[in-house]
């Protein structure tokens, strides 16, 4: 049922080696490739059949979700709405991704648009990741939005990666956090050549006691661009912590620009932003136990977007 | 086993307008034995530093020539230096992203054994193994990074060691083990070692205790012949400096 390109983009965005254990959904080409429920995670078709709706029972734990997307046919634009309901007292991890392989010269792209609901003292991992391959010279595009609702205790981890190769994307993540509830989201991007990619942030921080740490890694090579948004707001007393790091070789550009906003005298916000070359100071000190240049800038970068 | 051959270096600096040099290492000559302790000391902005780099090959001398154990080292690279056998410990060692210790500890040790990482911490006396998955950024205490900056130094078994400053932000009950450490590499290694300090027990430790002023060796010998010197230096002769101040006015040799 899975060719070789799907497997191997599979394993790249999903750390997949072949169909995983427990619940999935393998969207490929726009369609449903295959399906599993178990008896504490339900996937329904949306209507229209442009995504899917994951239902986690209440006090769901140590389960898993994967719901990769793969393409592989010229002139595609995959757009799914997902929807995730995560019922109280769960923890759950959800892995998500989007593979392209492009073999054509046309275009071929992707927009996720995942909607999560997080239920009372619910804690979801979230993990996703962006790759495009293939000698095709096809534009590849990737458009996430990601929309997390956090009821009163819940928490979600977020790790929000794209590992290369993606052409244009437009990232949007809005998280609203209900009392006492907590979202640590790690965004990871690396671009190189002509790439541009684009993340905008808001964060809202609605509940008392609730808590927010956004960190973004961004390694920018070639000529390529990449623009890093985040509004993060209080409107409770609560707490919010923004920071963004960007490396930039060759000829790449960043414009980076955190905001905060307190909407009550008890918010604690703040942010941290750097934009710059690799330190010397680093490659030295790794050029001293051994590495050539090419290996430090490796390692660095390597360890900035783990 | 490391021979300075009239090692010279200078920086252009800009005074009231016109370019000129600054000496930092003024034609120094000097073979350095294997297997022997060496500690380097002066006043801030002798050149000890500068001298320390230059050997490591951070910095190019503008004349002269480094030999090590009887090849000219001078126009190789950090890496192909380190790869001989030199290893070097900063005085304020890399912080960075997302890199442990136990990174550090494996790309110096070219393992990442666990078995072998675990008899490195034990080697440099480190007994808490949770240390080994912190990441080496901003939020370690001077004291910490130090300590691992002295292990990757040890892990890469070098012939050669050079510390620079090595008890910078090292809490004062804390030295006396390190000294005993890299007497012990020595001893039981062979290792040459290097130790660019200001602090009296390293001076102590040394078979060879070399003073430089202004770039250049003016002593070389015990510390017990040092100690004049030393003395007479203790008034700073660098009161007058306009970075003489505060924190840095307590590191000068007194």
């Amino acid at each position: 049922m899975l060719n070789a390109i799907d497997k191997e983009l599979l394993k790249t965005v999903a750390d997949l080696e072949d169909l995983p254990k427990g619940a999935y959904n393998i969207r490929k080409d726009g369609k449903l490739l295959a399906r599993a429920t178990s008896a504490n995670i339900d996937i329904e078709t949306y209507e229209g059949g442009k995504g899917i709706i994951v239902k986690i029972k209440p006090n769901t734990v140590n389960e898993s979700v994967h719901i990769p997307v793969i393409l592989s046919q010229a002139g595609l634009f995959d757009v799914v709405y997902n929807r995730f309901e995560i019922g109280e007292g769960s923890d759950v991890t959800i892995i998500a991704g989007c593979g392209i392989h492009c073999g054509g010269p046309d275009p071929e792209g992707h927009a996720g648009i995942h909607e999560f609901i997080v239920g009372r003292k619910a804690k979801v991992k979230y993990i996703e990741k962006h790759f495009a391959t293939g000698s095709g010279m096809g534009k590849r595009t990737l458009n996430p939005t990601t929309k997390v609702f956090l009821a009163e205790g819940a928490q979600v981890e977020m790790e929000l990666m794209q590992i290369g190769g993606v052409d244009e994307a437009h990232r949007s993540n809005e998280i609203t956090l209900g009392a006492g509830s907590v979202a640590l989201i790690t965004e990871r991007v690396m671009t190189d050549g002509e790439q541009k990619a684009e993340s905008k942030n808001t964060i809202i921080l609605e509940g008392p006691s609730s808590r927010a740490n956004m960190v973004s890694r961004s390694v920018i090579k070639g000529n390529s661009v990449q623009n890093f948004y985040a509004v993060m707001e209080a409107r409770a007393p609560a707490f919010g912590h923004i920071e963004c790091d960007a490396i930039i070789m060759d000829n790449g550009r960043n414009e980076t620009i955190p905001s905060l906003k307190a909407l009550h005298p008890e918010a604690e916000l703040s942010h941290e932003a750097s934009i710059g070359k690799i330190a010397g100071e680093q490659l030295m000190k790794l050029m001293s136990l051994g590495l050539t240049y090419d290996e430090a800038v490796g390692r660095i970068i390597q360890g900035f977007l783990r | 086993m490391l021979t300075l051959k009239d090692l010279y270096f200078s920086v252009p600096v800009e005074v009231d307008g016109t370019r000129e040099e600054r000496v930092i290492v003024d034609h120094i000559n000097f073979t350095f034995e294997e297997g022997k302790f060496y500690a380097i000391t002066g006043p801030n902005g002798s050149g000890k530093t500068t001298l320390a780099r230059l050997v490591m090959g951070i910095n190019q001398p503008v004349e002269g020539r480094i030999i090590f154990q009887g090849r000219d080292i001078t126009p190789l690279s950090i890496t192909e230096r380190a790869n001989l056998g030199i290893a070097y410990s900063f005085q304020h060692p890399a912080r960075f992203k997302g890199i442990t210790f136990r990174d550090l500890l494996s790309i110096a040790a070219g393992t990442d054994d666990e078995s072998m990482i675990l008899a490195l911490l034990r080697r440099v006396g480190i007994c808490s193994f949770s240390f080994l998955d912190l990441p080496v950024d901003a939020k370690l205490s001077g004291g910490e990074i130090k300590k691992i900056e002295l292990a990757t130094t040890i892990a890469r078994n070098p012939r050669l060691a050079i510390y620079d400053e090595p008890d910078t932000g090292i809490d004062l009950w804390t030295i006396n083990p390190m000294v005993r450490l890299l007497k012990r590499e020595q001893q039981e290694r062979g290792t040459t070692t290097i130790v660019v300090s200001h602090n009296r027990a390293f001076l102590e430790a040394a078979d060879v205790v070399l003073i430089i002023v202004k770039g250049k060796i003016v002593y070389e010998g015990k510390i017990e012949g040092a100690l004049q010197m030393l003395t007479d230096m203790s008034v700073c002769s660098y009161r007058h400096c306009d970075k003489c101040v505060g924190e840095e006015d307590a590191e000068c040799y007194r």
